[in-house]
C-alpha cells in the first residue's frame, strides 16, 4: 500500500449495496485516473446515483474497498469526503437560497476563511479562477442555473478537491451556458482534478470525458477511452440491445385546424397568437425562461392571464382553471415531474387514476376493482416497469414515472396534449418508448404541443415549429426543411 | 431468529396497537378493578370531546394542513350553542351550533384561500391567528362569564343525552364518535371527494394539475373540522354543563397529538381515521396510567409532549 503518489485518484473495488428488493450495485469495480475526466453513463436505476452517494458517504457499502487518493476509505460521511477532496455536486444543487454566494461557498466554515470578510474575499477569489463575475454578496436565490452550478464548482474548489463528481450537470443548461461548462471542465483537468462526469447526454460525454465507464442493472458493463466507441455501441451497451435510432419516424397525421390561440397576453407574455392542428406536434424551441412553458400553462388555465381567447372546434372557450382545461380536453404533463405531476407517496394506481376518478366509479363510491383493472391495462399497454400497481411510485424510475403522468391523461382522451420537457433525466431507451407513445396519440387523432429543452428532440418529432423569445413567437419552421442553426438564431431572438 | 425478527416487523408496523396493550397492561397490573365492564365504560366515556376534535384534525392534517384554530372554535360554538337554547329550543340550538361550527370552519378556509397560503406552513399561521380571534369572540360575547345550563329555562335533556347519556354501559358519545369515524373513513377512502382530499394533501400542485379543484376540498376540510370541533364543544359543555369562554384552550395541542401519534403523516395525504381512534385511546391511557402511577400534571404534560415528539420522529423516519 504505502502513501506513494499513484496516478489513480479513485479505485473501487468489487463494491456492492442492497436496499430492500434490490441489489442496486453488484460488484461493481471502478478506476479514475489522475486529471482526467471520467464519463459514468447508464439508464436510470443502473446504480450511477448509489456509487456516487457511497462515494460521498451517504450510504455505506455492502462490501468491496474503496480508496480515494491512495488512502482506504471505510465509514465516512459527507463532510469528510470533502475534506478529504472529494466534492460533489447533486443535480438539485445544495445550496441555499437565502445565503449569499460567497456564504454558501465557506458554509460552516467561515471561521477558517477568516470571518465574513475573508469569506467574501477567497469566494470572489475562486469565482474569479473559473471566469465568473457573479457578486459573492447576491442571494444565491438570485442566481440562475448555471450561475448556481458555478457556486457549486467554486465551492469544490474551496475544499482544494481532487476529484469532483457531476451528477447530471447540463440538465437545466441552454446551449450557451453549456459551452461555458465545458471550457470550465477543461480548465480544471489542466490543472489535475479529476472529473466523474454522470450524464444521459452521450454528446456531452463525447465531447468532454476522456474514458467513459457504461453502467447497467448494477453492474459495471465496460471501461474504455471514449475515442474507442462511437454512439451506436455505447448506447448498445447501456440498454442492453442495439437501438439504431434515438427517434421514431415523424409521425404525419396532421389534419384540419383544431385549436386557435389568440392575443395571450400575460406578465411576461406579448400578444402570442397561433393555431394548432388536429394530429399535429407542435414544438415550442426557446431558451429556458422564454415564456414556453408560461405559454401553455396560461393556456389550460393554471396561471392568470391578461387577455387570451381560445377557440376549439371553432368554439370559444372559457379556462380560468386547470379543471376547465381539462374538461376542454387538454392535459398537461408538466415540466417538473416529481413538483407538478406526480403524488409521490401514492400508489402507481392512483397516480394513474387521479385524473380519472369519474371512470373508476361504481355508484357514489370509487370501485378499487375498476381502479386496479384501469392501472394494469395502461401498465401492459405502456410497459410500465413496476412491481405491482399498488407499489409506491416513487420507487419507480424516471421514465416509468412519466409513463404513469401519460397514462392517467391518455385515459381522459384528450384532443390537445400539452408535453413540457417530457423526456427530461429520462434514459434513451425509455426516451424512445415515450416519443412511440407520442406517436401513437396524434396517429389517433390527438394533437401534441411539446416543449423541449432538447432541440434534436423537438427537430425530430414536430410537423412545425415555432420559436419563441422573451415571451414572444418569433417564428414558425417547417423542421424538415429548415436547418436546426437558423431555428435557433430565431430562439435566441 | 426468523421468529424474532416477525414480531420486531409486527411491533414496528403496529407500534400503537404495542403501546396501547402495554398500557392496559401496566393499568392493570396497578388497578386491578381496570378490566371490568363499568370500568370499559367509563373508559368510553373519556373519549368524549377530544375525539371529535381529533376527527376533524386528522381531515385537515390529511388534507395537507394543521388547523390551530379548533380551540378557538370549541369556545365559541360551546358558549354560542348554550346560549342558542333558550332563544331556539335545543334542537334549533343543536343544529345553529353545528352551523357556527361550518362557518367558523369557512371563514379559515376563505382566509388560508384568499391569501393564497396553501402551504401547510403559512396556513398553519392563519388558522392560529384566527383561532385568538375566535376565543376573543368568545369572551367578548359572554363579557368573560362563564355560562351554565342550570340558569336555562328550556329543556336540556337531548345535551345531557349526548354528553353523559349511555347505552347499556356505552356512552351516547362513544356511539356517535364510533358512526361517525365509519362515515367519515368511508368517505376519506372510498369516495371521489375524500380521495381529493388525499391527493391535494400529498402534493397539491399535482393535484391542481390533474384538475382536482383544490380550492373547494380545501373549503370542505376546513368545514368539517369546524363541525367536528363544534360537536365536540357540544359534547364538553353538556358533560360539564357549563361553558365557559375559555374551554377550548390547548385542545388544538392534544387533537395534534391524537392524531400524529396514531400515525396520521404530518406531510399530508396519508393517514386514517381509524388510527386516530387509536391514538385517542392511547392518550387517554397514557393519562390514566400516568394518573395512578401519582405523576404530577405538570410532569404529565412533559411526558405528552416528548410523546408527540416521538411520533413526529418515528412519521418523518416513516417518510424516508
Amino acid at each position: 500500500m504505502g502513501r506513494e503518489l499513484s496516478d489513480r485518484i479513485l479505485s473501487v473495488e468489487h463494491v456492492s449495496k442492497s436496499f430492500p428488493g434490490v441489489k442496486a450495485l453488484d460488484d461493481v469495480s471502478l478506476e479514475v485516473g489522475r486529471g482526467v475526466v471520467h464519463g459514468i453513463v447508464g439508464e436510470n436505476g443502473a446504480g450511477k446515483s448509489t456509487l456516487m452517494k457511497i462515494l460521498s458517504g451517504v450510504y455505506t457499502k455492502d462490501s468491496g474497498t474503496v480508496e480515494f487518493d491512495g488512502q482506504r476509505v471505510e465509514r465516512t460521511t459527507p463532510m469528510e469526503s470533502l475534506r478529504r477532496g472529494l466534492s460533489i455536486i447533486y443535480q438539485e444543487f445544495s445550496l441555499i437560497s437565502s445565503m449569499t454566494v460567497g456564504e454558501n461557498i465557506f458554509l460552516g466554515r467561515f471561521r477558517e476563511a477568516g470571518g465574513m470578510k475573508g469569506t467574501h474575499q477567497k469566494a470572489g477569489e475562486l469565482l474569479g479562477q473559473i471566469g465568473s463575475s457573479i457578486s459573492t454578496h447576491k442571494l444565491v436565490s438570485e442566481l440562475s442555473t448555471s450561475e448556481k452550478q458555478m457556486v457549486e464548482i467554486a465551492k469544490a474548489l474551496s475544499f482544494e478537491s481532487k476529484l469532483i463528481i457531476m451528477d447530471e450537470p447540463s440538465s437545466s443548461l441552454t446551449e450557451e451556458e453549456l459551452a461555458k461548462l465545458g471550457a470550465l471542465i477543461r480548465q480544471m483537468r489542466e490543472k489535475g482534478i479529476s472529473i466523474l462526469y454522470i450524464s444521459h447526454k452521450l454528446d456531452e460525454i463525447f465531447e468532454y470525458c476522456d474514458v467513459v465507464t457504461i453502467m447497467r442493472d448494477g453492474h459495471v458493463i465496460d471501461t474504455r477511452p471514449v475515442s474507442e466507441l462511437d454512439r451506436g455501441e455505447m448506447v448498445g451497451m447501456m440498454v442492453g440491445r442495439t437501438i439504431e435510432n434515438e427517434y421514431p419516424e415523424r409521425p404525419r397525421a396532421v389534419g384540419e385546424p383544431l385549436m386557435r390561440v389568440e392575443h395571450l397576453t400575460t406578465g411576461k407574455l406579448k400578444d402570442i397568437s397561433f393555431t394548432l392542428n388536429r394530429g399535429e406536434i407542435l414544438g415550442f424551441v426557446g431558451l429556458v425562461g422564454a415564456g414556453r412553458t408560461e405559454i401553455v400553462r396560461a393556456i389550460y388555465g393554471a396561471d392568470k392571464v391578461k387577455r387570451k381567447e381560445v377557440r376549439i372546434e371553432g368554439k370559444s372557450l372559457k379556462i380560468t382553471s386547470p379543471r376547465d382545461g381539462k374538461r376542454c380536453g387538454m392535459a398537461l404533463v408538466p415540466e417538473d415531474r416529481k413538483q407538478q405531476g406526480l403524488v409521490l407517496p401514492f400508489s402507481v394506481e392512483s397516480n394513474i387514476s387521479m385524473a380519472n376518478l369519474e371512470k373508476v366509479k361504481r355508484g357514489i363510491f370509487l370501485s378499487p376493482d375498476k381502479e386496479r383493472k384501469m392501472a394494469e391495462e395502461n401498465i401492459d399497454s405502456l410497459l410500465i416497469k413496476t412491481p405491482s400497481p399498488t407499489a409506491a411510485i416513487v420507487n419507480l424510475s424516471g421514465g416509468n414515472q412519466q409513463k404513469c403522468i401519460i397514462a392517467r391523461w391518455l385515459e381522459t382522451e384528450p384532443k390537445i396534449f400539452i408535453m413540457d420537457e417530457p423526456t427530461r433525466g429520462i434514459d434513451v431507451g425509455a426516451k424512445y418508448e415515450i416519443y412511440m407513445l407520442m406517436k401513437k396519440a396524434v396517429e389517433a387523432g390527438s394533437s401534441i404541443i411539446l416543449i423541449s429543452s432538447e432541440l434534436p428532440e423537438v427537430l425530430h418529432m414536430s410537423n412545425r415549429v415555432l420559436t419563441i423569445a422573451d415571451g414572444r413567437i418569433t417564428g414558425e419552421f417547417d423542421p424538415e426543411k429548415v436547418s436546426a442553426q437558423e431555428i435557433m438564431n430565431r430562439a435566441i431572438g | 431468529m426468523d421468529a424474532g425478527k416477525r414480531i420486531g416487523n409486527f411491533v414496528k408496523d403496529n407500534l400503537v396497537l404495542v403501546t396501547i396493550m402495554i398500557l392496559v397492561l401496566v393499568t392493570a397490573v396497578l388497578e386491578p378493578k381496570f378490566l371490568t365492564i363499568a370500568n370499559m365504560g367509563n373508559l368510553m366515556n373519556q373519549f368524549g370531546p377530544l375525539s371529535f376534535v381529533a376527527l376533524g384534525m386528522t381531515l385537515a392534517i390529511i388534507g395537507g394542513f394543521i388547523d390551530l384554530s379548533v380551540a378557538g372554535i370549541v369556545s365559541l360554538s360551546a358558549v354560542f350553542t348554550l346560549s342558542m337554547i333558550d332563544v331556539l329550543g335545543q334542537f334549533g340550538a343543536l343544529l345553529a351550533g353545528l352551523l357556527a361550527g361550518a362557518l367558523l370552519g369557512l371563514i379559515n378556509a376563505g382566509v388560508v384561500v384568499s391569501c393564497g397560503a396553501l402551504t401547510q406552513a403559512k396556513a398553519l399561521f392563519i388558522t392560529y391567528g384566527l383561532s385568538a380571534v375566535f376565543s376573543a369572540s368568545a369572551l367578548l360575547y359572554t363579557d368573560g362569564a362563564t355560562q351554565h345550563m342550570s340558569h336555562l329555562e328550556n329543556r336540556t335533556d337531548l345535551f345531557q343525552a349526548i354528553g353523559s347519556g349511555r347505552m347499556g354501559f356505552v356512552p351516547v358519545s362513544f356511539l356517535l364518535f364510533v358512526v361517525i369515524m365509519a362515515l367519515l373513513h368511508l368517505f376519506l377512502i372510498r369516495t371521489q371527494t375524500g380521495r381529493e382530499i388525499c391527493l391535494g394533501g400529498a402534493n397539491i400542485t399535482a393535484a391542481q394539475l390533474a384538475g382536482i379543484p383544490v380550492k373547494r376540498r380545501i373549503a370542505l376540510v376546513f368545514t368539517l373540522s369546524g363541525v367536528l370541533s363544534a360537536f365536540g364543544a357540544i359534547v364538553l359543555f353538556s358533560r360539564i354543563t357549563t361553558a365557559s369562554p375559555l374551554l377550548g384552550a390547548n385542545y388544538e395541542t392534544n387533537a395534534i397529538l391524537a392524531v400524529v401519534v396514531g400515525g396520521t403523516s404530518l406531510s399530508g395525504g396519508r393517514g386514517s381515521v381509524i388510527r386516530t381512534m387509536l391514538g385517542v385511546m392511547l392518550v387517554i391511557l397514557l393519562s390514566n396510567c400516568l394518573n395512578l402511577l401519582g405523576v404530577s400534571t405538570y410532569l404529565q404534560s412533559v411526558l405528552k409532549g416528548a410523546v408527540l415528539i416521538i411520533a413526529i420522529w418515528i412519521d418523518r423516519r416513516r417518510v424516508k
